[in-house]
């Protein structure tokens, strides 16, 4: 990963007046791109999430599990939805005018094609990641300080300004930070709202302009602004020493809502629902039974995505396995695989696409056929191996410190302790790993659209073709089945967390 | 200053679901005072604490600030609105502020510069002067637990509740944090509430004990009288031990001295007095600290239990005096064994 970023860096040493007037205007609108949708997730986030912990209100159930489905729909396909709904012959438009009498040029909407329109798909896509984080760091902290605060006078707002957000924080901005470093690698949304962020950058630098050096760069500032995030959230992450934990009272005990209040509450998390997931879901299901859109061939889009899915889910699987592995058997390992695992996370398809891209062209290597199929699964390990990582270590952290002890004091060592201990343990971490790697990998787009093999075209890659070509209803059949598969691991984690709940 | 008005539960009581935490519990707590609620855990003793600081809604019964409703059928006032002081097992401080941010939190109606005095003076009765701007995390646990009380006591509440707040404390520290809690505690004048399981803990520091059995409060008074005159077998054995013997098994002259009137007796191992009186064979003897358990062999099979002071050690086989105090020794209506 270090390799991939050195060279594409490394490449091209003279700062030259173009590249220096493409560099500053990219950077500008990734980093205003990222402020709003951080904005915007915060705003949808922490209120959701300090209501669900701490209060009964009909429906709180549902929208606990139901808040972090918004990510199975990645942000591409999102701003297909959105463009669709928004759009001057879309039905918010159409029903604005039906309202009023007005036509279209007597009144302002909101364009999505801008900085803040980005921001909202990439937010609305997002934001659950936060979410989660300040649910969590909500229901740990000590039901005793909460009630100590009230029964020194704090009034509900006053428990969360003053009590419970200060000591969320950290975990909150950790979380946001997170969700900021996946919003910068997105490269689909940004590239179809026709949005010049770095991502864009990168991939049409290299493509349509022909400029290595200027991708290059590009590729070193948005990796830069990536990094930096995934190491305030560490950071963040770090701080939560700070917090107390109370082991008395845990039982989530939740104050019931007033009626009137309870009621805006639930029309509030509905929402935010209805705008973050059913709207765009419920148009392209609309959009798919009203367009004849069976009439597209998904047979080799399928059969690419199943076999680049599959290869590319084995491999980092195993590369995860492995890792976890020797995290176990050695701190200083376990040091390096987390490095290794972090600095791929932090580095987005783009820049991984890029960096193989420059290997390739370094080598004389023609982008084809097994070669560019290598490359990309590289590149697939690299990015996601640490999403695999991260389920199998939760496993790992769970068994008591003991076990291995326990299983060598009883003469249990090598390749036995591992087929009859650590692999029977780790087996549901494992299929946790596999499906996330899976759909991680399935829904890849720009590095899968810069690598791929001609004849490869993902359902990834053909909705983007189709969605940037304004056709649409093509697009929203393969869109469906990517939201379609992206779901499964989202359930997954759902019906985990509402495990944890009930126990 | 503070409230002298007496806080009351009045046949009060609490289920979850088929489980009836509380009922008809009646307690006063009086200004200036410390009661001490002592039962094992599922008494239900925390639950009546949370019913006092309106944590929970009674099913049924009343309480009172004085004459002022807290809680009852037809209102509820929000623990927000109560001035009921809390202080937690597990100190609940708030981590993101100092302990003067700590002590001040529920100082908000007054002007900052009055806050900030009111504040200091509690810190200072309870001798965290020097760690007035240290974080939580910094703090030992006594050094918490006296600033969580500092920050009950501070806005003048009409009482305090405490939940064991002495038992999650090293043992070494505990009667120090103690000593200097409920001394600023009295001094406050405020009825106040400490719920415990530990005996010798309520004997020494409560002016009224309160013991709760199965969610009902079974006897109240000082020390004194709960240990000497328990009304019942549970109200006697929440405050230490005590041992059960058949009226037959008594030798001829400690039975004129107690002159029962049932078949079954229970006292006090210290209802044994040593040094004068019949000779009785040293069955066992258990060193527990200042003070020996003993077993006296006193007819064919039969043992009782007593207790001496360590000094001067007593071995089995020996031979001691012993005569008994009938006041220790207690007759229960069956029902309530």
């Amino acid at each position: 990963m270090a390799l991939y970023t050195g060279i594409a860096a490394g490449d091209g040493a003279t700062w030259d007046h173009l590249l220096q007037n493409r560099l500053v205007p990219y950077t500008i609108t990734t980093l205003l791109t990222l402020l709003i949708a951080g904005i915007i997730m915060l705003g949808f986030a922490v209120p959701a999430a300090w209501v669900i912990s701490q209060y009964d209100f009909p429906g709180r159930g549902f929208f606990s599990w139901a808040l972090i489905l918004p990510p199975a729909m990645p942000g591409y396909v999102r701003a297909y939805a959105w463009a669709d709904l928004m759009g001057a012959a879309g039905p918010l438009q159409a029903h604005l005018r039906d309202l009023t009498g007005l036509s279209a040029r007597d009144y302002w909407f909101p364009n999505l094609f801008s900085v803040p329109g980005l921001a909202f798909v990439l937010g609305s896509t997002l934001f659950p990641y936060v979410y989660i984080t300040a649910r969590a760091a909500f229901s740990m902290q000590s039901l005793a300080t909460l009630e100590a605060a009230r029964s020194l006078g704090a009034r509900p707002l006053d428990l969360f300004w003053r009590v419970a957000l200060p000591v969320a924080l950290p975990a909150i901005l950790g979380g946001l930070c997170l969700a900021l470093m996946e919003a910068a690698a997105d490269y689909g949304a940004a590239d179809f709202l026709g949005i010049q962020t770095l991502g864009v950058g990168i991939v049409r630098s290299w493509q349509s302009y022909n400029e290595p050096n200027t991708a290059a760069r590009l590729a070193l500032m948005l990796v830069l602004i990536a990094g930096s995030l995934l190491i305030a959230a560490r950071l963040y992450q770090g701080r939560k020493g700070v917090q107390q934990t109370s082991s008395r009272w845990l039982v989530p005990r939740r104050a019931r809502l007033s009626r009137p209040i309870a009621m805006i509450t639930t029309a509030l998390c509905t929402l935010i629902l209805l705008i973050c997931f059913i709207a765009p879901i419920g148009r392209l299901l609309w959009l798919a039974q009203e367009t004849n859109a069976r009439s597209i061939d998904l047979w080799p889009l399928l059969r690419a995505t199943l076999a680049l899915g599959v290869m590319g889910a084995g491999a980092a699987f195993i590369a995860a396995f492995i890792f976890t592995l020797a995290a176990k058997r050695s701190q200083v390992l376990r040091m390096l695989t987390r490095l290794i695992a972090a600095a791929g996370y932090a580095a987005p398809g783009a820049v991984l696409g890029l960096g193989a891209l420059f290997i390739l062209r370094e080598t004389g290597q023609a982008l084809a056929g097994p070669i560019a199929i290598t490359f990309l699964i590289w590149v697939y390990i690299s990015r996601f191996t640490s999403a695999g990582v991260e389920p199998l270590q939760a496993t790992l952290d769970r068994l008591p410190k003991n076990l291995d002890s326990a299983a060598q004091s009883l003469g249990s060592k090598g390749l036995r302790q591992f087929l009859r201990l650590d692999l029977p343990l780790l087996a549901p971490g494992a299929f946790a790993a596999g499906l996330i790697l899976f759909v991680e990998i399935l829904k890849e787009l720009p590095a899968t659209l810069m690598l791929r093999p001609f004849g490869w075209d993902t359902l990834a890659v053909k909705a983007h073709a189709y969605a940037t070509d304004e056709r649409l209803a093509q697009a929203t059949l393969p869109s469906l089945l990517i939201v379609g598969a992206g779901l499964l691991p989202v359930l997954l984690l759902s019906w985990r967390l509402g495990a944890t709940e009930r126990s | 200053m503070t409230s002298i008005h007496p806080l009351i539960a009045d046949q009060v009581s609490r289920s979850f679901g088929k489980v009836m935490a509380v009922r008809d519990a009646s307690l006063t707590l009086n200004p200036g005072e410390i009661t001490t609620l002592i039962g094992s855990s599922g008494s239900g003793k925390t639950t009546f604490l949370r019913l006092l600081a309106g944590m929970e809604r009674p099913d049924r019964g009343q309480i009172l600030s004085g004459d002022t409703v807290l809680a009852s059928a037809t209102r509820h006032v929000p623990i927000e609105k109560r001035k009921i002081g809390l202080v937690f097992q597990d100190f609940a401080l708030f981590p993101n502020m100092t302990v003067l941010q700590n002590v001040m939190f529920g100082l908000r109606h007054l002007p900052k510069a009055e806050r900030v005095r009111v504040a200091d003076s509690w810190i200072e009765q309870l001798g965290l002067t020097h760690r007035r701007d240290a974080f939580p995390h910094h703090l030992s646990g006594g050094e918490q637990q006296r600033t969580a009380i500092a920050r009950a006591l501070a806005p003048n509440p009409v009482a305090i509740l405490l939940d064991e707040p002495f038992s999650g404390l090293d043992p070494s520290m505990r009667d120090r944090v103690r000593e200097a809690a409920l001394g600023a505690i009295r001094s406050a004048q405020a009825p106040a509430l400490l719920v415990t399981h530990d005996a010798s803990e309520a004997l020494i520091h409560s002016d009224t004990i309160a013991v709760i059995d199965q969610g009902a409060i079974l006897q109240s008074g000082t020390p004194e009288t709960v240990y000497r005159q328990p009304r019942s077998l549970a109200v006697a054995r929440a405050l230490g031990p005590v041992h059960k013997i058949e009226t037959g098994q008594l030798p001829p002259d400690w039975r004129t001295v107690i002159n029962p009137k049932s078949e079954t007796l229970w006292y006090r191992p210290e209802a044994i007095l040593l040094g004068n009186g019949q000779d009785f064979t040293v069955q066992a003897s258990k060193l527990a600290g200042p003070v020996t358990e003993l077993r006296l062999r006193i007819s064919d099979a039969k043992d009782i239990h007593a207790v001496c002071q360590s000094a001067g050690s007593i071995r089995p086989e020996e031979i001691v005096k012993a005569t008994v105090d009938p006041a220790l020794f207690f007759e229960f209506a069956p029902e309530s064994t």
